[in-house]
């Protein structure tokens, strides 16, 4: 018996002490597998981080900009998502004539230009030694190129407008750095149109005829300050690299890294991104602040509604028009979903803060007696499509509320930003909701907007609005053509053939310390999608 | 009154959250006489703190939050038991036929089961939900769609292991009818698992209402909790303001309490009823 308990205890301590050393030995097995596992990577980075602090003490660092990423398409004329975030992206890539910059054009490609001819003949001087990304020089040829490629086949953003209706009797290249293009008709808004078409590389695109599925390396050579590093669709990241042999002003980073984030604004307070829109909620928190800079946006960005007339011809009534215009509230709409930091949408549409903008035009202040009157007790109802964003779904809620007490019932659906971009496109909604940018652009707007031309208002025709739009086209006085305009403005606000509801004025914040370069420009809203923002300018 | 016996044999938790199911549902069915604001129009100013009017405080558009949760309160029990009921009823439906009658029938209803099996549920729903537009009828729709499998398999397992009870086989003999042998002796065998695989279903609904509208996928202006907790946290830079105290708290809360609720319910139930087998 003691034998056979002696023996057991010795089973017990031997597999104690075993069990104990196998431990142990698969311990240290462990932590050796993972050192050598990660050893390779951590030495090289840990090499280069060396080396960027080398280069950090030795020059002076090179800069990496973060900034909030998504999917907004392959950078180029052609692949780029239709809004401000895709569109800043391939203008960092191509360059163009001329830029927007902080009180109008300014030359970029072209050193000066002239007008001759009473507007019939536009002469540019090409800036000398400008290179491709690859190398190459840019001439006159690749502009001319640009030019009759964009004829053939419409960018994303077409500022030439050239496929329908060709204005250009021709387009000759004078020497290797002077252009000269004559046109049929003398035409106000065409210097911005020409300045701000993209060039592209003649010797890479003159070979593309899918331009549309034209990707790769080669498909983003252009001539500008940045070229890009790596994209990532699936997560919705970009990375640029400044080129190192710009023309002209210095790129203002080395780097500027696009990264997905799914709060922007904790993603800037953990110092991810550098920059972020916020809400007048959370201004004081900046506020106070000396190591944060916050700059108030110019109120180009705003939302509209568009109506369907196709869909439903009982809104061809001016009267049902602006029963609807009196039935929202507009200045709810700025307090509750705006936070406040907007400002009402004027029914001519170019908004407040655009030098074209005309007072005193009618003013649909929100009164639901006179909603009522218009109405004359007719009810209807209608189909009121927004995006899934938050903002869209709450106006579409109170303006629903409101719609309800003048006898109007809407039945509001929502969908994803890009299927309500591509429902605007194919006509397929009664009413829609949308937000979007470029308000502050040349009032040329307006004859895309309102003119019958373009449909912007499916069914809508009105002979006036249609022959002061085409009117202020072709009128090169500037006092005049702002004559027009105003008149315009006013027949637009008389007939509101599309609600606008406000324009957004929000506040951006960022740290000084790390980059102030941030610069807004005379027509847009959002200083992150300025070029100028990632120059050095002198 | 077997019911009543089984309440009984609960423990306290369980108790306690058949309590408060019961209470939901009293609120969920007198929703709009319990609060004094309406749930869909603004009553204050927004963002308004909790305070003696307004008990949880209102949302962004002004609109009294604990009327919202209220109503919510309705939505997420119509949902959740409109759901597990055609999901349980469809299923058993479906597991009696394929464990009766086997053969070619059993075949066909088991390999569809097998596909919805092996289908991902979520993306699933999120590709229908956006297919076929937001309400919340298209959500108990194809929420049901992916929930019949569960009972119809337990179902049809226990219809086969009865059917070879010599009791069954012994009426079958005297020409007993499928409608006979499923009244008395198939049907009293099922509904014990029947009631607690359709209780896990109602669980399963509601969390997915709110993922789905959560997303943005449900009816952008019902006042589900899902699309409280949606609008809430889509307020930008809501954790840097004192407005989540109430506007994020109170949708998760009582989603938290009532999907936890079901789950003690169905628990306990599952514990009495197995003893009972």
């Amino acid at each position: 018996m003691k034998k056979i308990l002696k023996l057991l205890s010795l089973i017990v301590v031997f597999t104690l002490i075993l069990s104990g050393c196998s431990q142990k030995a698969q311990n240290s097995e462990g932590s050796s597998s993972m050192e050598e596992g990660s050893s390779p990577e951590e030495l090289e980075e840990s090499t280069k981080d060396e080396s960027v602090e080398v280069e950090a003490t030795s020059k002076t660092e090179p800069l990496t900009l973060n900034l909030e990423g998504g999917d907004w398409g392959y950078p180029t004329p052609y692949a780029h998502y239709a809004r401000g975030p895709g569109i800043y992206k391939m203008k960092l890539i191509f360059d163009s004539m001329m830029e927007t910059g902080e009180e109008g054009l300014i030359p970029f490609l072209a050193e000066k230009w002239d007008i001759e001819d009473s507007g019939r003949s536009y002469t540019f001087y090409i800036r000398k030694g400008v290179q491709w990304h690859d190398g190459e020089a840019l001439s006159a040829e690749d502009i001319k190129f640009s030019f009759d490629y964009y004829k053939e086949y419409p960018p994303v953003m077409d500022d030439l407008a050239r496929s329908k209706k060709d204005y250009i009797e021709e387009i000759n290249v004078i020497d290797k750095y002077t252009l000269n293009i004559k046109i049929k008709s003398p035409d106000a808004t065409l210097l911005e149109r020409f300045g701000t078409a993209r060039i592209i590389p003649k010797h890479i695109w003159e070979k593309v005829e899918d331009p549309l599925k034209f990707q790769g390396p080669e498909a983003v050579i252009g001539s500008g300050p940045y070229k890009l590093a790596d994209y990532s669709k699936e997560q919705g990241a970009y990375k640029f690299e400044a080129f190192r042999d710009y023309w002209g002003y210095k790129p203002a980073a080395a780097t500027l890294r696009f990264i997905p984030v799914s709060d922007p604004i904790l993603a800037f307070e953990n110092a991810d991104i550098d920059i972020v829109a916020i809400t007048p909620d959370i201004l004081s928190k900046y506020q106070e602040d000396p190591s944060y800079k916050i700059v108030e946006s110019p109120a180009f960005w705003g939302y509209r509604i568009l109506l369907n007339m196709e869909a439903r011809p009982e809104l061809k009534e001016k009267a049902l028009r602006q029963a609807i215009a009196y039935g929202i509230d507009r200045d709810e709409l700025i307090d509750k979903v705006a936070r406040g930091a907007a400002k009402i949408a004027s029914p001519g549409f170019l908004p407040i803060e655009h030098s074209f903008y005309n007072d005193n035009i009618k003013k649909y202040d929100f009164n639901l007696e006179k909603s009522r009157s218009l109405l004359d007790g007719k009810e209807y109802e209608f189909s009121l499509l927004t995006g899934n964003s938050n903002a869209e779904v709450r106006i579409a809620e109170l303006i629903k509320l409101n719609f309800e007490k003048i006898g109007i019932k809407l039945r509001i659906t929502s969908l994803d930003m890009k299927s309500r971009d591509a429902a605007i496109k194919s006509g397929e909604y009664e009413l829609v909701l949308n937000g979007h940018g470029l308000w502050g652009t040349d009032p040329d707007k307006l004859r895309i907007f309102y003119n019958s031309e373009f449909q912007e208002t499916p069914g809508y025709l009105n002979e006036e609005i249609d022959a002061l739009s085409n009117e202020q086209l072709v009128c090169t006085y500037p006092q005049k053509r702002k004559e027009i305009i105003f008149e315009l403005q006013e027949v637009i606000a008389e007939e509101i053939p599309m609600l606008t509801l406000y324009n957004t004025s929000g506040f951006t914040v960022y740290r000084p310390e790390k980059y102030d370069g941030w610069t807004h420009v005379f027509n847009h809203h959002e200083i992150t999608h300025n070029k100028i923002s990632y120059l050095i300018m002198e | 009154m077997s019911k009543i016996v089984a309440i009984k044999r609960f423990t306290l938790v369980g108790k306690l959250s058949l309590f408060f199911i019961v209470l939901l549902l009293f609120i969920g069915i007198f929703a709009p006489c319990l609060s004094s604001y309406t749930h869909n129009t603004p009553s204050g100013e927004s963002l308004e703190a909790p305070s003696r009017d307004h008990l949880l405080g209102t949302d962004d558009l002004g609109i009294d939050l604990l009327s919202q949760i209220f109503y919510g309160a309705r939505l997420s029990l119509i949902i959740g038991f409109s759901t597990s009921i055609l999901a349980g009823l469809g299923g058993a439906i479906l597991g009696v036929l394929s464990g009766y009658y086997g053969g070619l029938t059993d075949k066909i209803i088991m390999r569809l089961t097998d596909i919805m099996i092996a289908l991902p549920d979520l993306p699933m729903m999120i590709l229908l939900g956006a297919f076929f537009g937001p309400s919340i009828k298209n959500i108990v729709l194809v929420l049901v769609l992916f929930s019949w499998t569960g009972p119809a398999r337990i179902i049809r397992s226990k219809v086969i292991s009865i059917k070879k009870e010599a009791y069954i086989v012994m009426a079958k003999s005297y020409d007993a009818s499928f409608y006979h042998l499923l009244k008395t002796h198939f049907l009293p065998e099922i509904m014990p698992i029947l009631a607690i695989t359709t209780i896990k279903i109602t669980s399963r609904a509601i969390v997915a209402e709110a993922g789905l509208s959560f997303l943005g996928l449900g009816d952008p202006t019902s006042k589900s909790w899902g699309l409280i907790l949606n609008h809430a946290i889509n307020f930008k830079g809501i954790y840097f303001t004192e407005y989540w105290k109430w506007w994020v708290i109170a949708p998760l809360f009582s989603m938290m309490m009532l999907i936890l609720s079901i789950s003690y319910v169905s628990r306990d139930l599952e514990k009495v009823l197995n003893e009972k087998l």
